[in-house]
């Protein structure tokens, strides 16, 4: 539920609740004070008639004015309690009835008592209290819809900024290089929010930033001491005669350091990536960088008696020539190295998609092999092959995909 | 051939140094910018293998000095950074070539001589090995004046051999050299051996000797002892 849904919910539910209270009392104190009124009206008349009998000994002349009547009634040696009632009134014009006020009382002339009954019909009271009682319910109803409409418009005007910065926090990227804007506002709150929001997304850009600068001066770091390895081991092996045993061991120590130069490399040209530091975009021809890898890989495909079908077109891109080559011979060794003896490869190239496909045995997660160092059972890769693939795909834009048909496993590039 | 290695790191200093040393080359060394700008300033070198981060200044500094003296040394940069900004300012500057850290001795011993066989250009791009001659413009071998052809990868092995003639060349440069760092090298080793034996198998049936040796299981060595 929204906030000004629930807001509204809470703020209309008491309002109304006060409102009705309001009008409860509002409606019993004026029938209170209108009732009070007619009372003192029929005490008057009360009055007026003991005052005749006191000076005439006689029971008035009964006369009926509008909304008044007056009865009298004997009462033999019986006495009426002298008390006020509701009643109904009897409207001998409209002829119909309607509520009144009644006052009975008692009077004695010349030994006789009677009954007097005085009443007044309220139908001007009850119209006063109706048409006060729809002004109410009026206020109130204009009230709600004022309040409904004004909390909406102002509470959405108000949520604004929040909005603006949570749509800020949604679309925030660490790989971004978009910055969360100030979201100025003149409330306290989201004033704070913006700025708080504004310093983490600062922070953590930093602190990102440093951890692939880490990374990168690392890896450059780690050249130099790789290669005096590198050089020393080239010095050796011009020094003497080796044993099977020695030279067994120093073709060991070769490879490992084969292997640690390139996760180096591949780490580094990552984090360059990453970060942004290659540009030198130049037109390349992807079909001659293919066909290129295809004669760097044409003695492992010949071992293997893969089955080679291609049908390349010409295709000229904006971009980094060592990245497509990089990108390439990644996709081409993969496809080669996991493929089996006897099997299929095929490369398709036209202006929109790069397809290779191969035979191959398993099944495996393409978003888990896109992560770092994922390496599948036997693979002899450092594990960063396809994470690079996908990397340099990201860097210029382009859709990195897999499709498997039975044996048959896709990697795809659409540009 | 006549060579300064300019090179902070001792260790790197050292190999390179006793690699090159012996045969027809002299290996002169400057540690540091300083150092390296007065070698330059007052002797000539066939090559100048230069790293770039140098204590007390910036390696391109003296590629920029070679020029504006007119001297035309043959300049190979080594840099930790492979930056195209760096390769292509090196190059821009004039320098001849630029490999990144790590290297094998092999390739920069490769890369080198080619460096100064180029400079060297007496009429004819043409190198002699024995009976072995190869035209470096056609790419075209000739032993005892018979044309044997030669794959790429066969044709680019041979010269890295005779450029490193006389010293264990690893698999693992080999490997680095024909198929480059972008694919696996322990993937290729076992055609290392079919390429080098299909170099012997021509040369010899073209009436010429066997130059190549196995060392040890760890590479090859290409000599005429």
């Amino acid at each position: 539920m929204k906030l000004f849904d629930k807001y509204n919910r809470v703020n209309i539910a008491v309002t109304v609740i006060i409102m009705l209270v309001t009008g409860i009392i509002y409606y019993y104190t004026i029938s209170h004070i209108l009732t009070s009124q007619i009372d003192k009206d029929l005490v008057l008349e009360e009055n007026e008639i003991f005052s005749y009998v006191n000076k005439n000994h006689r029971l008035p002349d009964v006369y009926e004015s509008n909304h008044q009547q007056i009865v009298f009634a004997p009462l033999g040696n019986k006495s009426a309690e002298r008390r006020f009632l509701d009643t109904t009134y009897h409207d001998s014009d409209e002829k119909d009835l309607e509520a009144g006020r009644a006052l009975i009382s008692s009077v004695k002339i010349s030994g006789h008592n009677y009954r007097i009954l005085v009443t007044q019909s309220k139908v001007e009271t009850e119209d006063l209290i109706q048409i006060i009682f729809l002004i109410t319910i009026g206020v109130i109803v204009s009230l709600l819809v004022i309040l409904i409409v004004l909390n909406r418009v102002i509470l959405k005007s108000i949520w604004k900024p929040f909005y603006k910065v949570l749509f800020q926090l949604k679309e925030f990227s660490l790989a971004s290089h978009a910055t969360i804007n100030s979201t100025p506002s003149n409330i306290d709150e989201f004033t704070e929010l913006d700025q708080a929001v504004i310093s983490m997304a600062y922070r953590v850009k930093s602190d990102y930033q440093n951890l692939k600068a880490f990374t990168e001066n690392a890896s450059h770091e780690l050249m130099t001491p790789i290669s005096v390895i590198n050089s020393k081991l080239d010095t050796l092996v011009q020094t003497d005669e080796f044993t099977d045993r020695q030279s067994k061991l120093l073709n060991d120590i070769y490879g490992t350091v084969t292997r640690l130069t390139r996760l180096n490399k591949s780490m580094l040209l990552l984090a360059k990536i990453e970060n942004g530091l290659i540009q030198d975009n130049q037109d390349v021809d992807i079909k001659d960088v293919l066909e290129e890898c295809l004669y760097q890989h044409e003695e492992m495909i010949y071992q293997l008696n893969i089955k080679l079908v291609t049908d390349l077109r010409d295709k000229h891109l904006q971009a980094n020539k060592s990245l497509v080559e990089i990108l390439l011979n990644n996709l081409l060794s993969n496809a080669i190295r996991h493929n089996h003896q006897d099997g299929k490869l095929s490369i398709y190239l036209d202006s929109e998609k790069l397809t290779i496909s191969n035979t191959g045995e398993g099944n495996f997660n393409f978003q888990q092999v896109l992560k770092r160092f994922h390496k599948s059972d036997g693979s002899e890769g450092i594990g960063l092959g396809l994470t690079l693939c996908k990397q340099i795909c990201d860097n210029y834009g382009f859709k990195f995909g897999y499709v498997q048909h039975g044996k048959m496993h896709a990697f795809n590039v659409t540009f | 051939m006549k060579i300064l290695i300019v090179e902070d790191e001792t260790g790197l200093r050292d190999s390179i140094e006793a690699y090159f040393t012996g045969g027809d080359s002299i290996c002169e060394t400057a540690s540091d910018f300083t150092s390296a700008l007065a070698k330059v300033s007052v002797y000539r070198y066939d090559c100048i293998i230069l790293d770039l981060t140098l204590p007390h200044g910036n390696g391109l500094n003296i590629v920029k000095h070679l020029k504006e003296n007119n001297h035309n040394d043959g300049v190979l940069i080594i840099s930790a950074k492979d930056s195209l900004d760096d390769r292509l300012m090196g190059l821009d500057l004039g320098a001849d070539d630029y490999l990144t850290k790590p290297f094998h001795l092999s390739e920069l011993k490769s890369r080198v001589t080619a460096i100064v066989r180029r400079r060297s250009f007496n009429g004819s791009n043409n190198l002699k090995f024995n009976e072995i001659e190869i035209d470096l413009d056609a790419k075209a071998v000739k032993v005892k004046d018979i044309i044997v052809k030669f794959t790429r990868k066969e044709y680019s092995l041979l010269l890295y051999f005779i450029a490193n003639k006389g010293k264990v060349v690893s698999k693992s440069a080999i490997a680095e050299h024909l198929w480059g760092d972008s694919i696996d090298i322990a993937d290729n080793f076992d055609f290392i051996y079919s390429h080098i034996k299909n170099i012997r198998k021509k040369l010899v049936e073209a009436g010429g000797n066997d130059y190549i040796q196995a060392a040890y299981g760890m590479g090859y060595k290409f000599t005429d002892a």
